[in-house]
């Protein structure tokens, strides 16, 4: 390891005096990786269905949809977009956005979709 | 930048005693760990990990935080990018956290056997039981902990402030984080999980739109939009408008305001060095060393023909000689003369004489006369064309035919001249004719041709928008190159196949198919290959090559005529790319975005999140609120801003419209910002820790493994002690 390295403190240890487990002992080198739950199967883990509703729990103090109409914004501009583009299912404010987005390759409508989480996903 | 890392390993570990609480700020951005009562943490870095090689040895390291990025060139980063033990505002890889612990008492300093000090450890609200078991063993089985707090962000923050004076026992902490917003309520100093909520955007969506935004916008400098930079650029610029749409106006209006809120943000950037106009100077020395260069090459072969008209005239005087002593000699003498040449005859002596005089005349550059002598043995060539076929022999039938072939030829031939003269002739004498119409009237004259020129240019321009139909009139040149893009249109012949195509491919009727019964039926493949596609392309158009005359005609003597070729207009089409780039295309301008981005605070919807915003979520958690009116009332009096994203300027003007709107008619509404938004949880949770009665609000080792996990879901700490 190269000497500014090391006197940066840059990498992290693999033995701690403090621990009484080691990261060594607890995931050895070349052991599967544990896989760990995400948020979804955490959530489902828990059943909450079994719980009294009106008791708070991750899932129940989440905000419902908002009650204001949908706000429509151009999305290449962010201008109000009265207008959209049934080709490329992207919302624009005049003309002159009109004339970009059809000039955008399909990757960049696209990724402008995702901005909005309405891209097409392939599965 | 606002945040700072603080790394230095703390010496002063081993003065703590044994029962001195620790407290940790777990937040989705910024990991904090400093020790109870302290104002400020110890150690402060962004709650991330980076696990690369080292180039050289091929050994996977940790780095946690953030440390000097220029260290990281003796690694490669390239297959393992920062990585968060949150999936959300929840803590799930644990293997990460542990890094993390690890790297925080590290610094910290502890340098005991374990760590023998309770711990005050932050969580989300309402945090999955799973996850908190997760952490609670994690501390006591690796660390040693001896027992162990939780608590929530925003109601520490809170108490903090309402320490102060700042906020009141019943209130509202409105808290927008990095991954989350939460609005919680609080009555008498409690907070009411009942009628919290919790909106999944924060700190992290505002940078990632923006990142995003900016690099569609500008996709040359992506790779300068680091997460950092954006971070940066959002701290810096980013603000609340206070009414989205009247803001965006503006900019769309292109107002004065508007271009005085528009940020840029200038790219390192070196000009090219301009490449100065050559001078008259080497102008004139380029023409001079032209012409030598021409000089030479003409002289050059200036000398060549003088060699070649030497070499024939020496030839035609050595035939002259010999012709001339075969002249002399008797009859049986020739072929001892000859044999000693290469010629076999006296006939092939004088036709080569003809030949070398021919070229000789070529070569000094005198008209040969180019009227093919009739052969006075023409009639011998084709002796036998006449006589019938049965007269001869095979060997002569060969000849014959022989013969016919050569005659037709040299009579095609002539023909074609003939008519090329005749041609030659008309066109002279449309000229004439031309000109002497010109010579009457050159103001008419000149108008028809311009009127022609137009009508011609019209018709060919318009054929060839239908063979390349729509390519050029959306411009939507997108990279599929010569295929036939999303919607695009087609040529008038596509158009054509696809309509035979379609109708044959769907039956046209209920009866039985009788397609092929009929020979015309097998036309319609003919039609539908694509051979036939663009048969058209290679013929000469004879509008083209009439448009192409005129135009000529016309710039001979119309000086205002302009010829456009179709290669100027395509060149001038290429010209931008190579304009030399200037100090604004290495600009990054920020205009609506500026507001954009923090916009999906109040709009989650912009990014696609189906959730209520700031505002509504204030009014949504009162509404849950199972309370009085009179403490409904109160409680909008005293609403606490606190979480790294309330730093927006706006925030809190914004919000207090939003409530206003929610809320009935003069409700009072006192909306204040935390004294700190981003430290002021880790001080709460410091104070807290502080207290004499926190260690009744820690739970051991025994009570973890006793008590089970249902008594771990309920645990709750008291924050009022």
């Amino acid at each position: 390891m190269e000497p500014e390295v090391v006197e940066a403190e840059l990498v992290l240890p693999t033995h701690m005096k403090f621990k009484k487990i080691q990261m060594y002992e607890k995931y050895p080198k070349g052991q599967a990786r544990v896989r760990w739950k995400h948020l979804k199967q955490i959530i489902q883990a828990e059943n909450y269905q079994n719980y009294p509703p009106n008791e708070p729990n991750y899932v129940n103090i989440e905000s419902p949809p908002s009650t204001h109409p949908c706000k429509r914004i151009c999305d290449i501009t962010g201008y109000e977009a009265p207008y959209f583009d049934p080709r490329t299912k992207l919302h624009y404010a005049n003309a002159e956005v009109f004339k970009v987005i059809r000039s955008l390759p399909n990757d960049y409508v696209q990724r402008y979709l995702a901005l909005r989480n309405a891209a097409v996903v392939l599965r | 930048m606002p945040f700072i890392s603080k790394i230095q390993r703390q010496s002063d570990y081993s003065s703590f005693s044994s029962n001195h609480p620790i407290v940790i700020d777990n937040g989705g951005s910024y990991f904090r760990i400093g020790w109870a009562g302290e104002s400020d943490p110890r150690v402060i870095f962004r709650n991330i990990i980076q696990r690369p090689r080292h180039k050289i040895t091929g050994e996977t390291i940790t780095v946690v935080g953030d440390h000097n990025p220029a260290l990281l060139k003796y690694f490669d980063c390239t297959r393992s990018g920062p990585r968060s033990a949150f999936d959300g505002n929840v803590v799930y890889q644990f293997e990460i956290m542990e890094y993390i612990l690890d790297f925080g008492f590290d610094r910290l300093g502890a340098n005991q056997s374990q760590i023998n000090h309770p711990v005050l450890i932050t969580e989300c609200a309402c945090n999955p039981v799973q996850s908190r078991s997760k952490i609670a063993e994690l501390l006591f089985e690796s660390y040693g902990v001896p027992s162990v707090a939780f608590g929530v962000d925003a109601a520490f923050s809170y108490k903090y402030n309402q320490q102060f004076g700042i906020c009141s026992k019943d209130g509202l902490a409105i808290c927008s984080g990095f991954n989350t917003s939460h609005v919680i309520p609080f009555l008498n100093g409690e907070p009411v999980y009942e009628a919290c909520c919790r909106t999944n955007v924060g700190g992290y969506h505002v940078t990632d739109y923006l990142k995003q935004l900016l690099s569609l916008k500008y996709p040359h400098h992506m790779s300068k939009l680091t997460w950092e930079k954006v971070e940066d650029l959002k701290m810096e610029h980013c603000y609340i408008a206070p009414d989205y749409a009247s803001e965006v106006r503006l900019f769309q209006k292109g107002d004065k305001k508007a271009e005085e809120k528009t940020r840029c943000w200038q790219l390192p950037w070196t000009p090219t060095p301009v490449e100065e106009a050559p001078s008259e100077e080497e102008i004139a020395r380029k023409a001079a060393l032209k012409e030598k260069q021409g000089q030479r090459l003409r002289e050059m072969a200036e000398a060549k023909r003088f060699n070649r008209i030497n070499d024939l005239e020496n030839e035609i005087r050595d035939l002259d000689m010999l012709l001339q002593r075969l002249r002399h000699v008797a009859e049986n003498d020739i072929p001892s003369i000859l044999g000693k040449t290469v010629y076999t005859s006296k006939q092939d002596v004088e036709s080569a004489l003809v030949k070398a005089t021919q070229s000789l005349r070529k070569a000094k550059g005198e008209p040969v006369e180019s009227v093919e002598k009739m052969d006075p043995s023409s009639t011998e060539k084709y002796n036998l064309i006449n006589v019938p076929d049965e007269m001869l022999t095979p060997d002569q039938l060969k000849q014959k035919r022989k013969q016919l072939f050569i005659k037709s030829t040299s009579e095609a031939r002539q023909q074609k001249k003939q008519k090329q003269v005749e041609e030659e002739l008309e066109r002279e004498r449309q000229k004439k004719l031309e000109e002497e119409r010109r010579l009457e009237n050159p103001e008419l004259y000149l108008e028809e041709l311009r009127a022609k020129h137009r009508d011609l240019s019209e018709k060919v321009e318009q054929r060839k928008k239908l063979k390349t139909n729509g390519g050029h009139s959306n411009g939507n040149h997108n990279g599929s190159g010569g295929g036939v893009g999303r919607g695009e249109r087609l040529n008038s012949s596509q158009r054509e196949r696809m309509r035979l195509l379609t109708t044959a491919a769907f039956d046209r009727g209920k009866g039985e198919d009788t397609f092929g019964t009929k020979d015309e039926d097998w036309q319609l493949y003919k039609l539908m290959s694509r051979d036939n596609d663009d048969d058209d392309y290679d013929k000469p158009d004879p509008d083209e090559a009439e448009l192409a005359r005129i135009s000529s005609r016309l710039q001979e003597i119309d000086p205002t005529f302009i010829f456009k070729s179709e290669a100027g207009s395509s060149s001038a089409a290429e010209a931008p790319r190579f304009r030399p780039l200037t100090k604004e295309d290495f600009q990054i301008i920020l205009g609506v975005e500026r507001f954009r981005c923090p916009e999906i605070l109040f709009n989650p919807n912009l990014i696609g999140i189906e959730q209520a915003g700031l505002d509504e979520m204030a009014g949504i958690s009162i509404r849950r609120l199972e309370a009085s009116k009179g403490v409904k009332e109160r409680i909008t009096n005293s609403i606490l801003l606190t979480g790294g994203s309330c730093l927006f300027p706006g925030m809190s003007e914004r919000l207090e419209t939003g409530i206003r709107m929610i809320r009935p008619c003069g409700t009072p509404i006192k909306i204040v910002k935390a004294s700190d938004p981003i430290l002021d949880a880790w001080r709460g949770a410091s104070a807290y820790a502080a207290a004499m009665q926190f260690p009744h609000q820690t739970f051991s080792r025994m009570d973890y493994y006793e008590k089970g996990e249902d008594w771990l879901r309920s645990y709750q700490l008291r924050y009022t002690i």
